[in-house]
């Protein structure tokens, strides 16, 4: 072997064994997760690889079974939550992307008056840490009549997912060339035919990004969802889970098992987004 | 088909003004280049025309038509950009297609058009790629086909030839001034390059700072340009200024450059200048021949040989000088050479307008 | 377009199940409870049971998570909405009376049934202000396999030790919690809260239940670090002899002849009162409490809601809720005939009724930290309990006095007048009205997101913002200025740099924040440069596991780091033993979160993993920017590896990497849950950041939201600067790269 080529060979060697450790630093807690929600009863002894104690999948039975008495009819609790998870961050990702697009559109290609403090605004709310407006917040939901409603919880996120969704389009937006909208109005278009025929589909990268944010913070909260929502038939996954969580005791097998459940399918849209998600970020990146 | 009229036509953003009061005319099937330096506003002006930029004032009118405040859609045109804006999501064939599907065109005739379009231009074999997949000179072509395929009344072309090769830009060129001989609509087209400009139009309109300078058949605006920048602007090597003052010469008048050297004016042209007046004198490389009794002495310190002709820098007293002659054989450096100026223009020194 | 077919379905979907549906008339009572299991299908019956005898009640159950519970009441009720009826623990019927959550429950109330603890206990001011439904206090488990019998005192147990057979523990209790030392606390003379309301746990009685602890923990005894779970596992695994815990536990261990459910077998068991303490001789006497059905004004005003609690706190419906889930009722006429529930009941009757006290609240905290404190012999006990009792204090010290709210209305005049008149000057020149005109199409396209993010997000903040010039108990708030901020940064009077001061807290919010932010920067960087090689084998693969940390929900992710941090049983310290079997040198088991270096390094490793992957992301997008040939003249030029990252990559990268580390910096400096969930502010508060220290005053230090939000306003004033530094650092880094 002549000395380039050993010397790109232990090159990549290297590679690979720094990114070996990498994943396997990120994969050891999400393991031992997956261990103890597959544990039957774990051994309280210091353990060095996540493998479960006595496998069992009782745990996985007991969440994913859930089922409560409501009223008169028995409700498959978990796969309600599971519907009201999935609509809910789904329905979230839909309304916070459409209500970002426009605007983030403006802010990328018009120019007028208050845009700069407007973006001020968009940037000190993610600055505001929720503890003080959560009390705040129901009122105003109380007063719009949207309390106890998924649709209420729907807004509240989508609201909420706005400013960042509408950085992350506006910098997508500035990435794409004016002469192409232009060149459309020649062809005929309206400047909102020109944005929806043009803009949007080559935009597409981005703004599936910009959902998945939406959808992961719709899907993954819990203090919201648990104090405007009155049902638990309109419980989101997340409020199940803390539900495994209680004043003096807390079943973390089962809790693990959920949270394993409660993941997939997050992990299972990044697998698939994950290859918009650096294009998606490279137009231009998240703009502060 | 429609003559494009604009009166008075200004466009301002916030305090600084683009364009200063365009008035043109040009005619149906006209291929009117509107050419200058870059910042001119020339493509301000293209824009406005295309109603992609409002204008702030005056009015633009289509046949007639008043069509200052309609959108783009309203106006039937088609332009061509230079960087050819494709969409990068269609296929060549539907972005092709995109403005006559827009224009709800029956479907049959859509595909007619875009397959007589293709063969028209030759990217038959391109219809169901990607723009990403083309070279930059399909690129070009397609954005032409774009324009063409819409038959609009007026075409539009925004330097499209600037991001292409030297070697297949004339080929280009030529062939733009094959269509519009073919398809016949008005066409306006901005450049920056001379030799688009004199090469392809039928009027030319020379703009600089926003303001119209010239209007005229190409030739014309070469031979009689109205001032000083339309002078400097056309031509290469670019026009020769040198200061002086009029002075008599016999019957004739004469421009005086000082330690005695005159050169003689053409009588007719500048009846009206009075001896003793402050000028400019303009000489095109080209007007000058060598002849040993010619008033002006040339230093030669520099030759360019351009196969055809050659390019002689040098001095006239302090001015630098360009002179250019046919043939291949150059004079040495160091050199000099007497010259005799066949066509001398006179401007203004302080206005630059030129003096007839 | 054939795509968009599923896509439009998926919304219509969408749209049916939001649409809100009308309900039916009949008359409906709302309960709350955040009962599982067993308890919660006891429940689900009896509810059935009322219905079958009044069949025009509807009855709706609400089962809510613990966490969420009290601020899901305090945040409802007022605005008449939430249950009429709801469970809770008694001890807050205090402070849910001072905000008016709760009403007498009328002729519902038998004074008769209960007995006389449970009677006291939900007693406030002379009034009963709920029903009594059980009784819960520990008691102490003993394995039968293990052990024989219980030793009658808990001194004890340490000689007990020498006896079992290794890895086995004497007495598995939750040794670094308030509310288990109590029962300690309480043999030895002492209280954790006064009846007058004054701060019980000091003194040398205090000190002398904690040294005796300390001694049990010293003859390995007693577990350090304990936690409920900890002590579930270790008994039910039968590595401890005894437990110190509650009815809760018994749920976990299957029937005490050690049968279980799935068939497994486990060691035998039951359940005795607490042992005595011999110094004193004085029985243990744990902390008692009464879980009750409280009415909620609303609720207290329909018959519907009484009669569903009387049907509840009845007689059938209590021996109901004992012989299914083991429950220790509070009625006089229900006797125990299962030993287990007879061992709590009997203990019941010795213990101490916890406090209703708002007091109590406050107590806990300050509680804690003293005893883990000296437990960890941090500090003496002496000083530790003196600065329990000064940060007790502090938390109930009265709120600042009313304030006239005449320069607030002067400055806001003011600022409106100032406001108008810039307005006026900018309308007076021409520009405007055309700016104005010009805006508006512009305008059209905002206008949705401006209602949105105006309503829903602007307004709750500025509402929020506002609370913090407002202060006392909830509803009964008056204006005071600027108190609350000048209480904060002047540390509430005491040293700048105490722990829990504003101060301290700053500092340590700074270093959390630039310490994580480079981490992320770096491993983010490093691994972006990784993946980025024009040639990867398996890249997908490395791209995909290693985003893993960003998918999974940053509270799971904080859990799980947590166990991995346990100092005797998590996996972290297993690696550290293997790691010292394998060096041969013996390295001590790191407790943890008994040190601020090490709860911090705890913390950051766990904050570090969650956010690294939004940095390598970032990065491998923005090097797809680096033009190559840039790369290749430096190659040329003679740059070595390192040098060309240093001159060329990191400069090109760093324009677009600034704002992802805006971003990453806010989002660390408000990293709530990170901080509560993993060190919990261990050791002592000096790990807690600003956000985390907000959230205790708002939710764990009596309710005092004004001093919160005062705490949310100075974040965002110091967020504010520092993105405004960021800024400058972007500019450089723009002016620098040229990209």
């Amino acid at each position: 072997m002549n000395p380039m080529r050993r010397r790109r060979a232990i090159e990549s060697a290297l590679v690979h064994v720094a990114l070996v450790i990498g994943v396997a630093f990120a994969l050891y807690p999400v393991a031992w997760v997956a261990a103890l929600a597959f544990s039957g009863t774990p051994a309280p002894e210091p353990q060095v690889m996540p493998w479960p104690q006595q496998p069992t999948t009782a745990h996985f039975e007991e969440v994913v079974g859930a089922t409560a008495t409501i009223g008169d009819d028995s409700v498959w609790l978990f796969g309600r939550q599971l519907a009201n998870s999935l609509v809910v961050a789904l329905a979230t990702a839909t309304v916070g992307v459409l209500i970002a697009i426009p605007a983030a559109y403006a802010l990328a290609r018009f120019d007028f008056l208050g845009k700069r403090s407007g973006v001020g605004v968009l940037l000190a709310t993610q600055m505001f840490p929720a503890v003080a407006s959560a009390i705040p917040l129901y009122l105003v939901l109380e007063a719009l009549g949207l309390l106890n409603t998924r649709t209420g919880l729907v807004l509240c996120y989508a609201s909420t997912a706005v400013p960042f969704a509408i950085f992350q389009l506006r910098a997508a937006f500035e990435a794409i060339p004016v002469d192409l909208e232009e060149a459309a109005m020649v062809d005929g278009a309206t400047r909102v035919g020109a944005f929806v025929r043009v803009v949007l589909p080559i935009a597409r990268p981005a703004i599936a990004v910009t959902a998945l944010f939406a959808f992961m913070s719709a899907y993954n909260e819990f203090i919201l969802a648990a104090t405007l929502l009155d049902d638990s038939r309109m419980f989101t996954l997340p409020v199940m889970l803390q539900h495994y969580v209680g004043e003096y005791d807390a079943k973390w097998e089962a809790f693990a098992a959920g949270a394993l459940v409660v993941s997939l399918p997050v992990m299972a849209l990044f697998y698939v987004a994950q290859r918009h998600l650096v294009a998606g970020l490279a137009s231009g990146g998240v703009k502060g | 088909m429609v003559d494009v009229r604009l009166r008075a036509v200004g466009k301002r953003f916030g305090d600084t003004v683009v364009l200063d009061g365009v008035d043109a005319h040009f005619d149906d099937g006209a291929f009117v280049v509107l050419v200058g330096s870059s910042g001119c506003g020339k493509s301000t002006l293209l824009r406005c025309i295309a109603g992609l930029e409002e204008v702030t004032a005056g009015t633009i009118e289509f046949g007639g038509h008043d069509v200052t405040h309609a959108a783009p859609r309203d106006r039937d045109v088609a332009m061509v950009f230079q960087s050819y804006a494709l969409y990068p999501h269609m296929t060549v064939r539907d972005n092709l297609a995109f403005g006559l599907a827009l224009r709800k065109t029956p479907r049959e005739v859509v595909d007619a058009r875009v397959q007589e379009v293709a063969r028209m231009l030759s990217i038959e074999h391109l219809l169901d790629r990607h723009p990403r997949a083309l070279s930059g000179g399909q690129r070009q072509r397609v954005a032409m086909g774009r324009a063409i395929v819409r038959r609009p009344a007026v075409f539009m072309f925004d330097e499209p030839l600037s991001n292409l090769d030297p070697g297949l830009r004339n080929q280009v060129r030529v062939e733009i001034r094959r269509l519009h001989d073919e398809l016949g609509a008005t066409s306006i087209y901005v450049t920056h390059d001379q030799v688009e400009a004199m090469t392809l139009a039928d009027r030319l309109v020379v703009l600089d700072r926003g303001r119209v300078q010239q209007i005229g058949a190409p030739l014309e605006v070469y031979r009689r340009p109205a001032n000083r920048f339309v002078a400097g602007f056309l031509g290469s090597p670019a026009m020769n200024f040198l200061r002086g003052h009029i002075a008599r010469d016999g019957d004739a008048l004469a421009v005086a450059l000082g330690e005695g050297v005159q050169v003689p004016l053409a009588g007719a042209q500048v009846a009206a200048l009075a001896p003793g007046r402050e000028v400019e004198l303009g000489i095109r490389p080209q007007d000058v021949v060598r002849d040993d009794d010619g008033p002006l002495a040339l230093q030669v310190e520099l030759v360019e040989t351009l196969g055809s002709h050659v390019h002689v820098h040098g001095r006239i007293g302090a001015a630098s000088f360009v002179a250019a002659f046919e043939g291949h054989q150059g004079p040495a450096r160091g050199e000099v050479l007497r010259l005799r100026v066949t066509l001398p223009h006179v401007f203004d020194p302080a206005s630059g307008v030129a003096l007839r | 377009m054939m795509r968009l077919r599923p896509l439009a379905l998926l919304l219509l979907a969408t749209v049916a199940l939001l649409w809100p549906r009308s309900g039916a008339a009949a008359e409906r009572v709302r309960l709350w409870h955040s009962w599982r299991g067993q308890e919660q299908a006891v429940a689900e019956a009896l509810v059935l049971e009322f219905r079958a005898q009044q069949p025009d009640i509807e009855v709706e159950l609400l089962s809510v998570p613990y966490d969420a519970f009290s601020a899901k009441l305090a945040s409802a009720i007022p605005f008449g909405e939430g249950p009429d009826l709801f469970v809770d623990s008694h001890e807050r019927l205090g402070d849910y009376a001072r905000r008016q959550l709760v009403a007498p429950p009328g002729d519902a109330w038998d004074p008769a049934a209960f007995v006389d603890v449970a009677t006291a206990a939900v007693t406030v001011e002379g009034q009963p202000l709920a029903l009594p439904l059980s009784l819960k206090s520990l008691a102490l488990y003993v394995d039968d396999d293990l052990a024989a019998a219980a030793p009658p005192y808990l001194e004890d147990f340490a000689q007990l030790q020498a006896r079992l057979p290794p890895g086995v523990v004497a007495l598995a209790y939750e040794a670094p919690n308030a509310y288990a030392h109590a029962a300690i606390l309480h043999a030895f003379g002492a209280r954790m809260l006064h009846d007058d309301g004054s701060f019980g746990f000091v003194g040398p009685r205090t000190a002398d239940s904690i040294a005796l602890v300390q001694d049990l923990l010293d003859a390995g005894a007693v577990p350090r670090d304990a936690d409920g779970a900890l002590v579930t596992n270790l008994f039910r695994a039968g590595k401890a002899a005894f437990a110190m815990s509650g009815p809760w536990l018994a749920a976990d261990l299957g029937a005490p002849d050690g049968t279980r459910p799935d068939g497994s077998r486990g060691h035998r068991w039951h359940v005795v009162p607490l042992p005595r303490v011999r110094a004193t001789g004085e029985p243990m006497q744990p902390l008692l409490t009464v879980e009750s059905l409280m009415l909620s004004p609303a609720g207290a005003r329909k018959p519907a809601a009484r009669a569903l609690a009387r049907w509840l706190a009845s007689q059938p419906a209590a021996l109901a809720r004992m012989q299914q889930a083991r429950a220790v009722s509070a009625r006089r006429d229900v006797v125990a005939d299962d030993p287990v529930v007879q061992a709590f009941a009997q203990q019941a009757r010795t213990a101490v009724p916890m406090s209703t006290s708002t007091a109590m609240r406050a107590a806990w905290e300050p509680a804690n930290k003293a005893l883990r404190k000296i437990l960890r012999g941090d500090a003496t006990a002496e000083l530790a309990l003196a600065e329990a009792a000064r940060r007790f204090e502090q938390v109930m010290r009265p709120p600042p006095p009313p304030a006239s709210p005449l320069p607030l209305l002067l400055a806001l005049a003011a600022g409106s007048l100032l406001g108008a008149w810039v307005l006026l000057q900018r309308a007076r020149t021409a520009g405007l009205r055309e700016r104005v005109r010009r805006s508006l199409p512009a305008w059209a396209w905002l206008v949705h997101a401006v209602v949105a993010v105006g309503t829903l997000v602007v307004l709750p903040l500025v509402v929020g913002a506002a609370t913090s010039l407002f202060a006392g108990p909830p509803g009964d708030v008056h204006y005071v200025g600027l108190a609350n901020f000048i209480d904060i940064l002047r540390a509430r009077g005491g040293p700048l740099f105490a722990s829990g001061s504003f101060w301290l807290t700053l500092a340590v919010t700074l270093l959390w924040t630039a310490t994580n932010v480079l981490l992320h920067v770096g491993i983010g960087v490093a691994l972006g440069l990784l993946l980025a090689r024009p040639v990867l084998r398996l890249r997908a693969a490395y791209r995909v596991l290693l985003v893993i940390p960003w998918a999974v929900p940053n509270y799971v992710t904080a859990l799980a780091w947590k166990g991995m941090f346990h100092r005797q049983f998590g996996a972290v310290t297993g690696l550290t033993m293997s790691l010292s079997e394998w060096l041969g040198t013996p390295i001590e088991p790191i407790s943890w979160f008994s040190r601020f270096s090490t709860a911090f390094t705890a913390n950051v490793a766990t904050n570090a993993w969650l956010g690294f992957p939004f940095m390598m992301v970032v990065t491998v997008a923005a090097l797809g920017s680096v033009p190559k040939d840039v790369l290749e003249a430096a190659e040329v030029d003679g740059a070595g590896r390192w040098q060309r990252f240093w001159h060329v990559t990191l400069p090109m990268i760093g324009p677009s990497l600034v704002p992802a580390i805006t971003l990453g910096a806010i989002w660390t400096f408000n990293m709530f849950n990170v901080v509560f969930l993993v060190s919990g502010g261990d050791p002592d508060g000096t790990t807690d950041i600003l956000v985390s220290e907000a959230y205790r005053w708002a939710f764990t230090r009596d309710a005092q939201y004004g001093y919160a939000a005062a705490y949310a306003v100075l974040i965002f004033v110091l967020l504010l600067g520092l993105s405004r530094g960021l800024d400058r650092l972007r500019a450089r880094a723009v002016a620098r790269g040229g990209a």
